[in-house]
């Protein structure tokens, strides 16, 4: 038989907390009774309270905003910055030099799927839309027929996988939130070639299997991407 | 199952934990450190490691105690390489304000405020019982304490939020 200092001393550490003993103390004390229902009750709203909104965390993370007040860019701006970017990727892409352990990462993802690049049939909006959605991106029309699309793992961070379909043969694409760029990178291993370019939002890694007019496909895909607000 | 099936399976399986368990290990990491840039970055941290470190995890089910162990020493890593202090508790929830943000309901908004000024030394174990469901005894085994103590700091956690709502208090143990 316990008493009720007892009794608060446990419900008040494990209000959800049920055994014959409190269960018999409970009956004979009402105090204490409505002591353990009042904490029942105090934890479904810690629950709630506990349970944020977790994109909110991570809208902010992807702005990489230092203060609230600064958060979000202003959707003219991801715009002007897309296309200074856009524009610059000509000039600048002959200067890069590769970083290996980035090619090497990029390469080496592509390289362990190789069968992604082999598809001919389109995958549906929806299953494209399920990929690109929870990052807030979009693929403008007109860039080709995507035939592979999944969310993969990338230097430890879940990234959409897209193959495309260009004139030019098909073309990996990987947009990489995570991971900034100052300059384009280079790469070609493997018997692939690609480009790893400063995006609005972090970078996007374009690889195909001909080096011929990677630049200009890097421009197209580059120019397809929307990456949200 | 040759070499690259078997890589595209691994990293399938890890990508498929990692979207189911990533909501929970960012609010963990969130109310752990009260600051969401931090926990943004503590749970990239832990996720690459997991990844390094995936072949060690026995059993899937097992999957979400061994990622919050990883992202408990992540945080802990974090803050000893930047010393972080917490001067000010209002500066720190008008910074959050927006994650802390509730629509209609002024009593979960009230909670929430209450849960962020909660001592770490309460606040944590609190965390990993109503948010996590651990028992009492993976909490110690989590944080490193008898059982005993944590059952002292999920009372005195409580009691000091009944307290800043308002609520009658009770004996202390």
């Amino acid at each position: 038989m316990i008493n009720c200092l007892d009794f608060r001393r446990r419900v008040g550490a494990e209000p959800a907390a049920a055994d014959a003993e409190l269960e018999t103390h409970c009956r004979e004390c009402p105090a204490c009774a409505r002591y353990q229902h009042e904490l029942r009750a105090m934890d479904a709203l810690i629950a709630r309270a506990l349970a944020i909104d977790t994109t909110r965390i991570r809208r902010h993370a992807a702005a990489g905003a230092p203060a609230p007040a600064a958060r979000r860019q202003p959707r003219w701006l991801a715009l002007a910055a897309s296309l200074v970017i856009g524009l610059s990727i000509g000039l600048t892409l002959w200067i890069s030099s590769a970083r290996p352990s980035l090619a090497r990462e990029v390469i080496g993802h592509v390289a362990h799927e190789p069968a992604a690049m082999s598809g001919v049939v389109p995958i549906a909006p929806t299953a494209l839309a399920g990929v690109l959605d929870p990052d807030g991106t979009r693929l403008r029309p007109g860039l080709g027929d995507v035939t592979f699309a999944v969310r993969c793992v990338f230097e430890g961070r879940v990234v959409p996988h897209l193959v495309v379909r260009m004139p030019e043969g098909p073309v990996t694409v990987l947009l990489l939130r995570h991971r900034n760029v100052s300059a384009p990178v280079r790469l070609a291993e493997q018997g692939y070639a690609g480009v790893v370019l400063p995006a609005p939002r972090g970078s996007i890694a374009i690889v195909g299997q001909d080096r011929r007019d990677l630049d200009g496909v890097a421009r197209q895909v580059f120019e397809a991407v929307d990456w949200g607000a | 199952m040759n070499r690259d099936d078997g890589g595209t399976y691994r990293r399938r399986r890890f990508g498929a934990l990692c979207e189911s368990l990533r909501p929970d290990l960012l609010r963990f990491a969130f109310w752990l450190g009260r600051d969401r840039q931090l926990a943004e970055d503590v749970v990239q941290e832990a996720m690459l490691r997991a990844w390094k470190s995936f072949e060690s995890l026995e059993e899937e089910g097992k999957a979400k105690a061994w990622l919050l162990t990883i992202v408990r020493r992540e945080f802990a890593r974090s803050f000893e390489r930047k010393r972080l202090e917490v001067a000010d508790l209002d500066a720190l929830v008008a910074a959050e304000a927006d994650v802390l943000a509730v629509e209609q309901d002024a009593g979960l908004a009230e909670m929430r405020e209450a849960l962020f000024r909660l001592d770490d030394e309460y606040r944590e174990p609190l965390v990993l019982q109503v948010l996590m469901g651990y028992s009492t005894r993976e909490i110690a085994d989590q944080m490193g304490l008898q059982q005993g103590a944590v059952l002292t700091r999920l009372f005195r956690a409580r009691a000091r939020l009944r307290h800043e709502l308002g609520i009658a208090a009770e004996q202390s143990p």
